[in-house]
């Protein structure tokens, strides 16, 4: 058993790989998709809702296959890495847009129009006022919402990308020791998640001892 | 205050200037939130608008640099002037105004997430293209007048009301305004915190700035402005020197206004 320890270790890439990647694509979308979602124009406004709305209120495994099984039908085929990562970053970046948009909805009002009296422009109020005050509203949200696509990411083992679940299927059927070696895999995953969990704390508490926001 | 002994506007790049309004109306449908208030405040006058609540005074006040957007009428600030209500709004032109018009509200409106000098110097560097250290070295005079070099380093968390607005204060007034606005400057502060704030604006006054002053104050309006100007409902009702209005007001809701609020 111990032989294959460094066999699904090496999950970790796969499982960090998927997480980050889907990170990455959602923390970027998500912002122009949070804009729309915020704006006073209902025809704006709609279609950022309706995507919203559609991409949260399907399971992540449905999106998944839809891409990996489904779009190849019509000429599309990615491989199971780009479908994972696409997917779930796709899928992020609609819930990531609702945590940026409780984050803008925190700021008071004041702030928005401080910027525009002392005659600030558009770009250095969104920059310079706005988007630092947002990011440490969000960071305890942002904290849970990564943790929780790092677990996501499992879901990719399902499409044959290869990363600490499948791994830990891959050694099952050699070894069949499916406790000994999920439990490691357990293991793994609460490794990488906890000091996600405690550096966000960490930030917080400590952006939270030089100002508060609101 | 004795801390305020230096000239709060040493440094600045022009002289306070006349602010006009004419006919500046906001209506919401058949409802009037301001309506056809024409007001000039001469160069280094200072007007007091006084008046019961939701009279429209605050409205009016944001209309002047465009936080509200009024329906129509035309604001001047020293030789520029801003039409509404005919043709789409110019950004141009309303940056241009915002640039003369300082500002300073009730909740203060510091950025939290700035240190008190960054909240002063920052938008110098931005609005006006002032270097950093420029711009931080105007900071620090100010905070100097207004008795506050010592939190240049904290957080507005950090700070009292009355500090926090001594510093959105100085914040205003490192831009170089021509003319200022207050919007109940103290209304969120104790009577005694307040005398803080106050202090700074009486010195203000009389260093001559042009100061349209939004206020629940009475002994400030009575004290300290050259002119008061009552608004019921929308609209200006009376105005005239403090002491005539606020001792024999000759209009019934100015009269009924006064005994409310100082209870005679």
């Amino acid at each position: 058993m111990f032989e294959y320890f460094g066999y699904i270790a090496l999950g970790v890439l796969g499982t960090v790989g998927v997480t980050f990647g889907a990170l990455a694509i959602g923390t970027v979308v998500g912002m122009p998709l949070a804009w729309l979602r915020r704006s006073r124009h209902a025809i704006v406004r709609m279609p950022a809702v309706a995507v919203i709305e559609v991409l949260r209120g399907v399971p992540n495994l449905v999106w998944l296959f839809l891409v990996f099984f489904g779009l190849p039908q019509i000429g599309i085929r990615l491989d199971p890495w780009s479908s994972a990562i696409l997917t779930l970053g796709v899928a992020s970046a609609a819930h990531i847009a609702e945590i940026y948009r409780g984050g803008l909805a925190g700021l008071s009002r004041g702030q928005w129009e401080a910027s525009d009296a002392l005659g600030l422009s558009r770009m250095d109020r969104r920059r310079l006022i706005v988007l630092p005050q947002m990011q440490r509203v969000i960071v305890p949200t942002m904290a849970t919402y990564a943790i929780g696509l790092l677990k996501d990411s499992a879901l990719a083992s399902t499409i044959g990308v290869v990363e600490l679940t499948f791994r830990g299927g891959v050694v099952t059927q050699r070894t069949g020791d499916g406790l000994t070696t999920f439990l490691v895999v357990g293991v793994v995953y609460l490794l990488l998640s906890l000091p996600l969990a405690l550096a966000a704390r960490r930030v917080d508490s400590r952006m939270r001892a030089k100002f508060s926001v609101g | 205050m004795s801390q305020v002994s230096e000239g709060l506007l040493e440094g600045a790049r022009h002289a306070p200037v006349s602010l006009r309004t004419t006919d500046v109306t906001m209506r919401f449908g058949e409802t009037y939130a301001v309506r056809d208030v024409s007001l000039e405040v001469a160069a280094g006058e200072v007007v007091s608008i006084i008046g019961p609540s939701g009279a429209g005074k605050s409205t009016f006040l944001r209309c002047i640099n465009q936080l509200e957007v009024p329906t129509s009428g035309t604001v001047q600030v020293g030789d520029k002037s801003v039409v509404f209500g005919a043709g789409p709004r110019r950004d141009r032109e309303i940056a241009d105004l915002r640039r003369n018009v300082g500002m300073v509200f009730q909740s203060f409106n510091l950025f939290p997430h700035l240190t008190v000098l960054r909240n002063i110097a920052l938008p110098q560097e931005r609005v006006l293209g002032r270097t950093r250290k420029d711009a931080e070295a105007r900071a620090m005079a100010l905070l100097n007048r207004v008795g506050l070099a010592e939190k240049a380093e904290s957080y507005p968390g950090k700070c009292s009301g009355g500090q926090q607005q001594r510093v959105a204060i100085a914040r205003a007034l490192a831009l170089d305004p021509a003319v200022m606005l207050f919007d109940e400057p103290t209304s969120a502060l104790d009577p005694e915190v307040g005398a803080e704030v106050l202090a700074v604006m009486k010195e203000l006054a009389h260093e001559g700035m042009t100061m349209l002053v939004v206020t629940h104050e009475m002994a400030f309006a009575h004290d300290v402005s050259d002119r008061v100007v009552v608004m019921v409902d929308g609209s200006i009702v009376e105005e005239g020197d403090p002491k005539t209005v606020m001792e024999s007001p000759t209009h019934p809701r100015t009269q009924q206004f006064l005994a409310a609020v100082l209870g005679r």
